[in-house]
């Protein structure tokens, strides 16, 4: 990007109002991408810098897809960037398959807790389009245009990625009946 | 409708994607249908299920290291005030605060780096953007001021100036060029005022200057032995009237 306009206050200022507000959305899709608080923020923080400087090439489209297109960049990228080497998704997620600290994601109620869970134990790729739809609340079109796909890919992950979670959830909650003692 | 026809539709019917005779042919095929009327169920149930996740909004720190880059970058070209930046910071911050630290960097404030003020103003961001933003909230003075006791060297002047027109709100510690400082925030209409003082190194009162920088206005001035650092999404006329509050209040009660 060495041939992009340096931002100008004024350049600023737009960004402030058009993209700065998405920041929460920013870091919540971060925070399931990463599973990790610190790492998030990280991201989230990059992705910002990297959104005000192509913020020339922004052209009036919905702010919040745009923003999140660069948040899953980034990770992609930071990720690469601290791997020894580079390792497609799929064989990254199975080194890093734990769910977020309870004690840290603030869920109230042990459900909550297994759906979180069990959401972030799902493979990356039905992962971040359930976030996408569900937490994000975001259009198949939304979704297509964060993850550069067709939307009949995005309707197929979807369907896909609701039965993986069921299947995690249920296997979790049964988990967690077996754990408890009779009484 | 064939079955897999239906079935490849459930999820897209749960999201709303279907358009109004695609939703129609759907629900008819549904009834005929047992196994997709499960999958819907299911597709449902999850839906409902991540929804009642609760949001996690991004960390106070994040935004400041954020806002903190937007300044350093931004800050090449002058600053507007007040402008948009002013309105939109009034909006967030529900109240105005001025945070007054207490600190002790002697000498002469007006001049130095631009460090200081960076971790003035991303102080200032921590108090405006939290809902708290406060340690010890409260607008009497004789709670605020035993709070420091114990935390920091020195004890600060702390005043409501609520007749002023600047009520306390609270006060809380920060950290300013590695020393540990008091800051009083007060509240002036929508707007927070973070006031940051501590004991000066040098003699004798220098009146209130204020610059405006990124849609904050920032007072420094030297009052009865302490420096005094004021940040607030305020218009400098106010700033200084501001200034002026504290000073008075501060004389008359020696």
């Amino acid at each position: 990007m060495s041939d992009a306009p340096k931002p100008d206050g004024a350049t600023v200022g737009r960004f402030r109002s058009v993209v700065l507000p998405h920041l929460d959305a920013a870091y919540g899709y971060a925070r399931w991408l990463t599973r990790d608080p610190v790492e998030a923020q990280d991201v989230a923080q990059e992705a910002m810098l990297r959104a005000l400087r192509y913020f020339h090439s922004f052209r009036g489209e919905e702010a919040r897809p745009w923003l999140l297109r660069i948040v899953r960049n980034t990770w992609i990228d930071l990720r690469k960037r601290n791997r020894a080497e580079t390792l497609p998704l799929e064989v990254l997620e199975t080194h890093a398959a734990e769910g977020p600290d309870p004690e840290q994601s603030a869920l109230a109620g042990d459900r909550r807790r297994q759906v979180a869970a069990a959401l972030a134990a799902l493979p990356a790729e039905a992962r971040e389009v359930l976030v996408l739809r569900e937490i994000e609340d975001l259009s198949y079109k939304h979704i297509a245009a964060v993850l550069d796909l067709p939307i009949g890919t995005i309707m197929s992950r979807i369907a896909r990625a609701r039965e993986k979670l069921a299947v995690e959830l249920k296997g979790r909650l049964e988990r967690s009946d077996h754990g408890l003692p009779d009484v | 409708m064939d079955c897999p026809t239906c079935e490849t539709m459930v999820d897209a019917y749960v999201d709303g994607e279907l358009t109004a005779s695609e939703s129609a042919a759907f629900e008819r095929a549904l009834e005929a249908c047992p196994e997709c009327r499960r999958r819907l169920e299911a597709a449902r149930a999850m839906s409902s299920l991540l929804r009642e996740l609760p949001a996690e909004p991004a960390p106070d720190l994040l935004r400041a290291r954020i806002e903190r880059e937007l300044r350093t970058i931004a800050g090449a070209s002058r600053v507007r005030f007040p402008g948009a930046a002013g309105m939109r910071w009034g909006a967030m911050a529900a109240s105005l605060l001025v945070a007054v630290s207490i600190g002790w960097l002697g000498g002469s404030l007006v001049g130095q780096g631009g460090r200081q003020t960076d971790e003035l103003v991303a102080g200032y961001i921590r108090v405006a953007m939290s809902e708290h933003g406060v340690d010890v909230a409260s607008s009497d003075r004789h709670t605020v001021k035993p709070w420091f006791a114990g935390r920091i060297d020195y004890a600060p002047p702390v005043h409501d100036l609520t007749q002023e027109g600047f009520p306390l709100v609270g006060g809380r510690l920060d950290v300013i060029d590695g020393r540990k400082v008091a800051v009083l925030v007060y509240r002036h209409n929508q707007h927070r005022i973070a006031l940051t003082l501590w004991p000066s190194a040098s003699s004798g009162n220098s009146p209130a200057t204020v610059t405006q920088r990124d849609g904050f206005a920032l007072a420094e001035w030297r009052h009865d032995g302490f420096d005094m650092h004021a940040v607030a999404d305020l218009a400098p006329a106010d700033m200084k009237a501001f200034a002026t509050a504290v000073d008075t209040a501060v004389s008359e009660d020696r």
